[in-house]
C-alpha cells in the first residue's frame, strides 16, 4: 500500500469502557480472608465486603449496608453473618438480610448485591458479572497442575500491588513479544499465540542471555539455559504459565507462574502474582530451601513487573497501535478481550473462533544476538588494563 | 470500546487454505516462511481432525500439524503469497 511518506500518524485512543469485564476474578490467597474478620476490597468500582462463614466458606458482598449505607467491611462476623457496624443489621452469605436484631421483622426487599465465589489451589475468585448472570460453567478455572495443593510442591509465593493505568495494558502483554527483550531482558527465540473461547495462550521457548543474567544474579540460583513457558488466561483476568526452567547443570525445575489482576476501577487495578515451584526430588531435599528458591523467584518476577509498571506509567492509551510485521497480534487479541465487556448475547464469534499467530523470530533474534554481543563486548573492553600508550 | 483491524493486513490480506487432510478451510497470512495467521471458524474448527491442544506441562505448543503442512504446501504451490518475499 502506499502511503503518502509526511502524514504524520495519530494516535487514538476511544474513553475507557465504563463497564468491567465479566468472568472470574481472583482476589488474592484465600487464607488471608479466614481470619474471622471482614475484609474490605475495592473491585469493579465498587466497594466490597469478603469474610468468612461458619462453615469456612468465603462471601462476598458489596459493602455498603442497604439500610443506611453503613460499610459492612468495618462490621464484625457474627455467626454466618456480616453484621453493620451503624445499626447492626446481619446479612447473609446470599445477600440477603437474615435479622435485625431491634427490628420484629424483615423489610421486604432487603437483598443487596452477592458475588459469586470460587475457591481452589489457595485461591479466592469472585465472579463479576454486569448483567448479573450466574457463572458461566464453562468458563470456570481449571484446577493448576502442580502448585501447592500438589504433593512436593511449594505454597505460593505471592504479591500484590496496586497499579494506575486501565488493566488492557497487562492483557497487551500476552501478544507483546518485542517487550520481553527490551523491558524484561528475555531473549524469546519461540513465540506463537492461540485464542479460542474464553481463552488466550501464549507459548514461548526463551533462552538467557549472556550479557545479562538478571534472574539467577538476583536469586543466586544455578545457571539457566532457558525457558518453556505456556500461559493461558482463563477469561479476562486470570493466567496460569506453566513455566519450566532449564538448567546447565541440572534437570529441568517446573513452576506455576500465576499473573492475575482485578480491576480497582478503570484507572487502576491490583496486579497479583504467585509462583510455586516444584521440589527436585532429592532425597535430602529441604523443603524450606525450595519456598525459599519459590520466594526469590517472585522477587525476580516483581522486578520484571516493575519493569511493566516503569513503562505503563509513562505511556499513553493507544487503540491504533502501528504494528510491524514482527510483532505480535495485537488487535486480534483486544477483539477476544472485548468478548468479556459486552453482553453475553452480542458476543461475536470473531471474538471467540480459534486463531493462531506464530511469530518469525529470524530478523529480531539476529539484531538481539548483535546487541548481546555487543554489550559482552564493551563489557569485555571496560574490564580490559588501559593499554600503556593510550 | 470498538476494535479495528490490524494494520498489516493493509500490506497483505488473509486468503483462504484447505486442509489436505480433512478439508477444513480457514484463512491464513503468512509475512515470512516461518510467521503464520491462521483464523479459523466455528465450522473449520469442527472439521479439524487434528488438532493437538498441546501439553503445557511438556512445553508443547497447541497446533494442527496437518493445517500447518497444508498452509506451507500452498506456499510452496504459490497458492499462498508471502507478504516478504525478500527474504
Ligand atoms: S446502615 Fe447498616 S445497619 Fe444501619
Ligand atoms: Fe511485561
Amino acid at each position: 500500500m502506499t502511503q503518502t511518506t509526511d502524514e504524520v500518524r495519530t494516535i487514538e485512543a476511544e474513553a475507557l469502557p465504563t463497564r468491567f469485564a465479566r468472568g472470574w476474578h481472583c482476589i488474592g490467597l484465600e487464607r488471608n480472608f479466614r481470619d474471622g474478620k471482614p475484609h474490605t476490597v475495592t473491585a469493579f468500582g465498587k466497594k466490597l465486603v469478603v469474610w468468612a462463614d461458619s462453615s469456612g466458606e468465603l462471601k462476598v458482598l458489596d459493602a455498603y449496608c442497604r439500610h443506611m449505607g453503613g460499610d459492612l467491611s468495618q462490621g464484625t462476623v457474627k455467626g454466618d453473618e456480616i453484621a453493620c457496624p451503624f445499626h447492626d443489621w446481619r446479612w447473609g452469605g446470599d445477600g440477603r438480610c437474615k435479622q435485625i436484631p431491634y427490628a420484629r421483622r424483615v423489610p421486604l426487599r432487603a437483598r443487596t448485591a452477592a458475588w459469586p465465589t470460587m475457591s481452589q489451589d489457595g485461591l479466592l475468585f469472585v465472579w463479576n458479572d454486569p448483567e448479573g448472570n450466574p457463572p458461566i460453567a464453562e468458563q470456570a478455572i481449571p484446577r493448576i497442575d502442580g502448585g501447592p495443593d500438589a504433593e512436593g510442591w511449594t505454597d505460593w509465593a505471592w504479591y500484590e500491588t496496586r497499579v494506575d493505568t486501565n488493566c488492557r495494558e497487562i492483557i497487551d502483554n500476552v501478544v507483546d513479544m518485542a517487550h520481553f527483550f527490551y523491558v524484561h531482558h528475555a531473549f524469546p527465540t519461540y513465540f506463537k499465540n492461540t485464542f479460542e473461547g474464553h481463552t488466550a495462550t501464549q507459548l514461548q521457548r526463551g533462552v538467557s542471555r549472556d550479557d545479562l543474567r538478571p534472574s539467577e544474579k538476583a536469586i543466586g540460583g544455578p545457571k539457566r539455559k532457558g525457558n518453556t513457558s505456556v500461559a493461558t488466561y482463563h477469561g479476562p483476568s486470570f493466567m496460569i504459565d506453566d513455566l519450566i526452567y532449564h538448567y546447565e547443570a541440572m534437570d529441568d525445575v517446573r513452576t506455576v507462574l500465576i499473573n492475575c489482576h482485578y480491576p480497582i476501577d478503570e484507572n487502576s487495578f491490583v496486579l497479583m502474582y504467585g509462583i510455586s515451584l516444584q521440589r527436585p526430588e532429592a532425597e535430602d531435599e529441604d523443603p524450606a530451601e525450595a519456598q525459599a528458591l519459590a520466594e526469590k523467584m517472585v522477587a525476580t518476577t516483581r522486578i520484571g513487573f516493575e519493569q511493566d509498571v516503569q513503562i505503563w506509567k509513562n505511556k499513553t492509551r493507544i487503540d491504533n497501535p502501528l504494528l510491524c510485521e514482527e510483532d505480535g497480534p495485537v488487535y486480534q487479541l483486544r477483539r477476544w478481550y472485548e468478548q468479556f465487556y459486552v453482553d453475553v448475547a452480542d458476543i461475536d464469534s470473531a471474538m471467540t473462533d480459534r486463531f493462531e499467530f506464530e511469530l518469525d523470530t529470524t530478523k529480531p533474534n539476529e539484531a538481539w544476538q548483535r546487541e548481546v554481543e555487543e554489550n559482552l563486548a564493551r563489557r569485555a573492553a571496560e574490564d580490559a588494563p588501559v593499554p600503556q600508550d593510550a | 470500546m470498538s476494535v479495528r483491524a490490524d494494520n498489516r493486513l493493509a500490506d497483505g490480506p488473509m486468503h483462504p487454505v484447505g486442509c489436505g487432510s480433512c478439508g477444513a478451510q480457514v484463512l491464513a497470512r503468512k509475512s515470512s516462511w516461518q510467521q503464520t495467521t491462521v483464523q479459523w471458524d466455528e465450522t473449520a474448527t469442527a472439521t479439524c481432525t487434528d488438532w493437538d491442544p498441546g501439553s503445557a506441562t511438556r512445553g508443547r505448543f497447541p497446533v494442527c500439524e496437518q493445517m500447518r503442512a497444508s498452509i506451507a504446501q500452498a506456499v510452496v504451490d504459490g497458492l499462498l503469497p508471502v507478504v516478504d518475499t525478500r527474504s
